[in-house]
């Protein structure tokens, strides 16, 4: 069909007249990275459900503030999806545990490697470790780890979708990696100490 | 220009040692941190706990690499689409039957100024040729008029053309001094030399406001009697 030959401006001329299929072009092609940025900044399946939807019911509704001379879509969309994310951050302060997230299904998934299950729950466990001690960071050097480590950014595409110089991006990352670290180090080894204790 | 650095110091190996796993790094920091790392016990821990953390990170990448919003966000989106689309087309039609009202209504109003120019002009055509049809009629002295000087003579009132005599208490008389020309509109046959005349009349008017018969002065008589 011609619609999907157009590029990202046209397709969103034709989704803001109705066309369902220019629409979800666009849908598909943004959602997912929009959605993970979110829900590894919020830790929330739900809130970043609603980040998502109300980006495109933005775009839906008001389509003139994309101005493509200014930006491709993608970053148009990133920016507001930050905002949101950065207000809902500020209204409520991680409020939804990690079980609610396993609970959900939309967050975890069984590993598909041939591991033994013992192997399998050791990596599960590590990483529910860095995913919470990711979630407990300040939000700035939570999102520069987002951001250039877990979505694999480079410096500069980091500091253009945060809006900030490459060197503040740096530093935030330099920070967030050292609170990291310090997070896990505490993690990993209350329970050797206890054991230790223990003993 | 970058800064070429040979030998790393701990606190830029803090800063840019992490750093030398990534793929943008630039060669001459990796190498420098490289060689700050081989030296010092203190960082080479510190890039060590790093590297397991990124591991971990990327196993978190990883895992929630193919995560996306649940389709239910798909669905609410395309319903909202739609929802649009639709509110859409009966805003268009209100728009096109709104033109259309107001092309109909511009469309009667010229029609009306039309027939109302056609009217007024065929008015006053009417009553010059209704004029003149008395002024023939008078030459030759006709029934009406025969009867109209009968009623001048006898004081009483001459039924108009088109009313009935009634019996109603409730007849007033209306009296007036008009051009003789304006009993035309009567009915009455008028000379037209002479429908200039100011005559004073007497109006039989029923109670709806319509006059019913007319009556000419006993001292306007002589000179009403219709030619």
């Amino acid at each position: 069909m011609k619609i999907l030959d157009e590029k990202e401006p046209g397709l969103l001329k034709w989704a803001v007249r109705g066309d369902e299929q220019a629409f979800l072009v666009l849908y598909r092609k943004h959602q997912a990275p929009l959605y993970r940025y979110a829900l590894r900044m919020t830790g929330s399946p739900w809130a970043a459900e609603e980040v998502v939807q109300e980006v495109f019911l933005l775009l839906i509704r008001e389509p003139q503030k994309f101005q493509p001379d200014r930006g491709e879509l993608g970053a148009f969309l990133f920016g507001v999806t930050r905002n949101r994310v950065m207000k809902h951050l500020e209204r409520r302060p991680r409020e939804d545990s990690l079980d609610e997230m396993n609970a959900n299904g939309n967050v975890w998934r069984e590993p598909q490697d041939p591991l033994t299950p013992m192997m399998i729950a050791e990596k599960s466990e590590r990483i529910e470790q860095v995913r919470e001690a990711v979630l407990e960071l300040p939000a700035e050097f939570r999102e520069a780890i987002v951001l250039c480590e877990l979505e694999e950014m480079s410096y500069e595409e980091a500091a253009q979708a945060c809006g900030c110089p490459v060197g503040t991006i740096r530093s935030r990352l330099h920070r967030g990696r050292a609170l990291l670290l310090a997070k896990l180090e505490l993690l990993r080894d209350a329970p050797r100490r206890a054991g230790a204790g223990a003993k | 220009m970058k800064k070429v650095i040979k030998l790393m110091s701990c606190e830029q190996f803090e800063l840019l040692g992490l750093d030398m796993d990534r793929p943008d790094a630039q060669p001459e920091e990796v190498a420098a941190a490289g060689e700050h790392a081989a030296n010092c016990a203190r960082c080479f821990a510190m890039l060590e706990s790093w590297r397991e953390l990124k591991q971990d990170l990327r196993l978190l990448h990883e895992h929630t690499l193919l995560e996306s919003a649940p389709t239910r966000v798909e669905m609410r989106l395309k319903q909202e689409l739609r929802t649009r689309r639709e509110t859409r087309v009966p805003r268009s039609a209100v728009a096109i039957a709104t033109w259309a009202l107001a092309t109909a209504a511009a469309l009667a109003a010229a029609i009306g100024w039309m027939h109302w120019r056609e009217g007024g002009s065929n008015h006053t055509d009417a009553a010059t040729l209704q004029v003149a049809a008395v002024a023939r009629d008078n030459a030759e002295p006709t029934l009406d008029a025969s009867l109209l000087t009968a009623d001048y003579d006898s004081g009483e009132f001459t039924q108009l053309p088109g009313s009935m005599p009634t019996a109603s208490a409730d007849e007033s008389v209306l009296q007036a001094r008009v051009q003789r020309g304006a009993l035309v509109q009567f009915g009455l046959p008028v000379a037209p030399e002479q429908a200039a005349e100011w005559v004073d009349v007497d109006f039989l008017v029923a109670e709806d406001g319509q006059p019913l018969a007319v009556r000419l002065h006993q001292d306007a008589s002589s000179e009403s009697v219709t030619q």
